[in-house]
């Protein structure tokens, strides 16, 4: 086992990846950037080093210098996290060359699953159901038209080179196909340097429903079932669930079994997980590999009691899996919501800053995985996700319920946080009926803003304001209201101190 | 006695009687009767009728932020408030306009330059945050008076970016 891990993330899944090193006694070392050195993984580490200035291309991003501070603090291996370099081919290969272990699947497996087309081609080539459409890019406007046709509108451009929604387009007819084209192809350009963009059927309304897979280095492959990431806005999740209310035992099975096939035929090794879209039919199609720990991976841990973090460290040490395919069972059901740094009622407009206040929910089968703590200025520079709020129960009605007490309970003052939206999207009656789609947050909130709260609410909280500026901790002159008279409030109020009995 | 605050833009009267150990909360109409108990520099719970409610308060430089069942309340004083309008009127007695950064940020392009015409809804800047890009637009039709900022600025929430003088 190794002795010392590089974590190269930030935030929650810095922290979440060195508890997992604690608890195997492995040393952590956590990198961060000039403006992340009050960041709570550097609290948790071990070790810490600074790699940089805020941007990411110049910390988070810079490969040399991460490989550097591994090899000069004797660090064995390097744990990604998810998004910066996590899916980088080339960074995978560095490591390898380095003779550091990258904490994911190899450079090449990486390398075929990140191009769009060919990961295509090797799925088709092995029986593994894609999306009806194109496998290859079109030498002219002719020949997509006619690969249009064949598909049958509506039809959907896709970059090759894609993901996050960049260069996507829906086209519902002939007319559309040559503009949409030229738009595709531009934002492809500015988006991935590369422009090549092919034509796929479109699905309506699909679920997006993803397997996690783990494999080790031995060609042993086994599934933990899936996850439903289909409440998503702007192509990005915020609800996750387990198990999927779309799936029956039998489609679990083949669709479990699919996955697995999937990492066979891709040579890949460590934790994956095989996006499919069902349509409406209860048909399902290969969507694409994400190669890394993936945000939502604790809803799988607490239904299947795996701990995912230490199962890619144990992979990626040599180590054989020990999980046997017919021992894994799912348990009860989890539910995860993600809380960004960001206003819903404002088009979810970024609100970084200072968190005045933090109260964490807590309870029975509710878990909270986060990067933050009160007091801490959270960075313009990144990600706007905050935590991660993930409960299990026995059923879904009751995760549901637990989850909404969860939210209820969490406080987070200062900046504004997706938790009054999520409160709302738990609680709409469609997703209590789990019939959630990709198009559920566009049906169903859009231009979302935050209700009236009860009458007594506004009463209550102008009360404790006023309250507040009559405790002896509230310094006089600092956000102080109007005193009409400034020797008379003490006489008929007194001061309020904290614990006072009256 | 008596304390003004203001929450979103109105205004709020709210007085509190001390009687024993309780207080008598009036809100315009409303007159509540609470037992009040102060738990932490940021804690006051309050016994209303039997009911159990905790509110959590903390502040910054101007306001405060209070939470009571799921729902943050931003209440400044009316002090604050005041001056805050008074600042507006004078910019508005002068017929000038300033456009502000809608959260902390850095200023990745200013597409304008002063004494430049301005159509409403124009992008002016791209203030980019957390990665996410948006457009600064222009309120009116106009031209650019003043800039306030350059490329690669990090600015704060509601810092001045730009003043425009309306069309006349």
């Amino acid at each position: 086992m190794f002795k010392k891990i590089l974590v190269a993330n930030r935030g929650e899944i810095a922290c979440r990846i060195i508890r997992a090193c604690r608890e195997m006694g492995i040393v952590s070392l956590a990198v961060y950037s000039e403006a992340d050195r009050a960041g709570l993984h550097v609290q948790m580490a071990d070790e810490a080093l600074c790699i940089g200035p805020p941007p990411a291309v110049e910390s988070y991003l810079n490969m040399d210098k991460i490989i550097e501070t591994a090899r000069l603090c004797g660090a064995e291996a390097i744990h990604p996290g998810y998004g910066f370099l996590a899916e980088n081919a080339e960074f995978a290969r560095r490591c390898e060359q380095a003779g550091i272990v990258f904490i994911g699947p190899n450079s090449r497996a990486l390398e075929l699953v990140g191009d769009k087309i060919r990961a295509r081609q090797t799925m088709e080539k092995s029986g593994i159901p894609i999306i009806p459409g194109m496998k290859h890019v079109a030498a002219d406007f002719a020949e997509y038209a006619t690969e249009a046709r064949k598909i049958g509108y509506p039809v959907m451009i896709k970059a090759s080179a894609g993901g996050g929604g960049k260069g996507m387009r829906i086209i519902g007819s002939e007319d559309e196909l040559r503009p949409g084209l030229e738009a595709g192809q531009r934002e492809a350009k500015a988006a991935f340097g590369d422009e090549s963009v092919y034509l796929e059927k479109y699905i309506e309304d699909p679920r997006h429903v993803e397997f996690q897979v783990l494999a080790d280095n031995y060609g042993q492959i086994v599934h933990l079932f899936e996850r439903e990431c289909s409440i998503q806005r702007r192509h990005q999740k915020i609800v996750e669930e387990t198990p999927s209310q779309a799936l029956t035992p039998e489609l679990r099975r083949t669709m479990g079994e699919t996955a697995r096939k999937v990492l066979a035929v891709s040579g890949y090794n460590n934790a994956g997980t095989v996006e499919f879209l069902l349509d409406r039919n209860k048909k399902f199609y290969f969507l694409e590999v994400n190669a890394r720990l993936q945000v939502e991976h604790p809803v799988t841990e607490l239904t299947t009691g795996v701990d995912l973090v230490q199962q890619q460290i144990r992979i990626a040490a040599g180590e054989k899996l020990a999980l046997r395919q017919e021992d894994l069972i799912q348990r009860g059901h989890a539910i995860e919501c993600r809380i960004y740094a960001e206003n819903p009622s404002r088009n979810f407009l970024p609100s970084p800053g200072k968190i005045l206040y933090l109260r964490e929910p807590g309870g029975p089968g509710v878990r909270h995985d986060g990067g933050i703590y009160g007091g801490w200025e959270v960075p313009i520079y990144y990600d706007p996700i905050l935590a991660k709020l993930i409960v299990w129960a026995e059923t879904r009605d009751s995760a549901r319920a637990r989850m909404v007490a969860a939210l209820d309970d969490y406080v987070i003052l200062g900046i504004s946080t997706t938790i009054p939206f999520l409160k709302e999207v738990i609680s709409h009656p469609r997703f209590q009926e789990g019939a959630t789609t990709t198009a559920f947050i566009k049906n169903y909130f859009e231009n979302w803003q935050e209700k009236q709260g009860p009458a007594d609410g506004l009463t209550l909280a102008l009360a404790a304001a006023a309250l507040d500026e009559l405790s002896p901790s509230q310094k006089a002159g600092k956000a102080a209201g109007p005193r009409k008279d400034v020797y008379s409030p003490w006489l008929t109020l007194g001061r309020w101190r904290i614990g006072e009995k009256p | 006695m008596e304390f003004e605050f203001s929450v979103d833009g109105v205004r709020q009267t709210i007085s509190l009687d001390r009687k024993d150990d309780r207080v008598l909360i009036h809100h315009g109409e409303k007159t509540l009767d609470a037992q009040v108990r102060v738990i932490s520099a940021n804690a006051v719970s309050l016994l209303v009728g039997g009911r159990s409610f905790l509110l959590i308060i903390a502040r910054d430089k101007d306001k405060k932020h209070i939470w009571l069942d799921g729902r943050t309340y931003l209440i400044q004083s009316s002090e604050e408030e005041q001056r805050l309008a008074e600042r507006g009127d004078d910019r508005a007695q002068k017929g000038k306009s300033v456009v502000t950064a809608p959260m902390p940020g850095k200023v990745v392009k200013v597409n304008v330059a002063e004494k430049e015409a301005v159509r409403k809804n124009q992008t002016l800047a791209i203030v980019e945050a957390m990665k996410m890009e948006n457009e600064i637009k222009s309120p009116l039709e106009g031209f650019v008076k003043k800039i306030y900022v350059s490329p690669g600025d990090l600015v704060d929430s509601e810092k001045p970016l730009f003043e425009l003088e309306p069309k006349a």
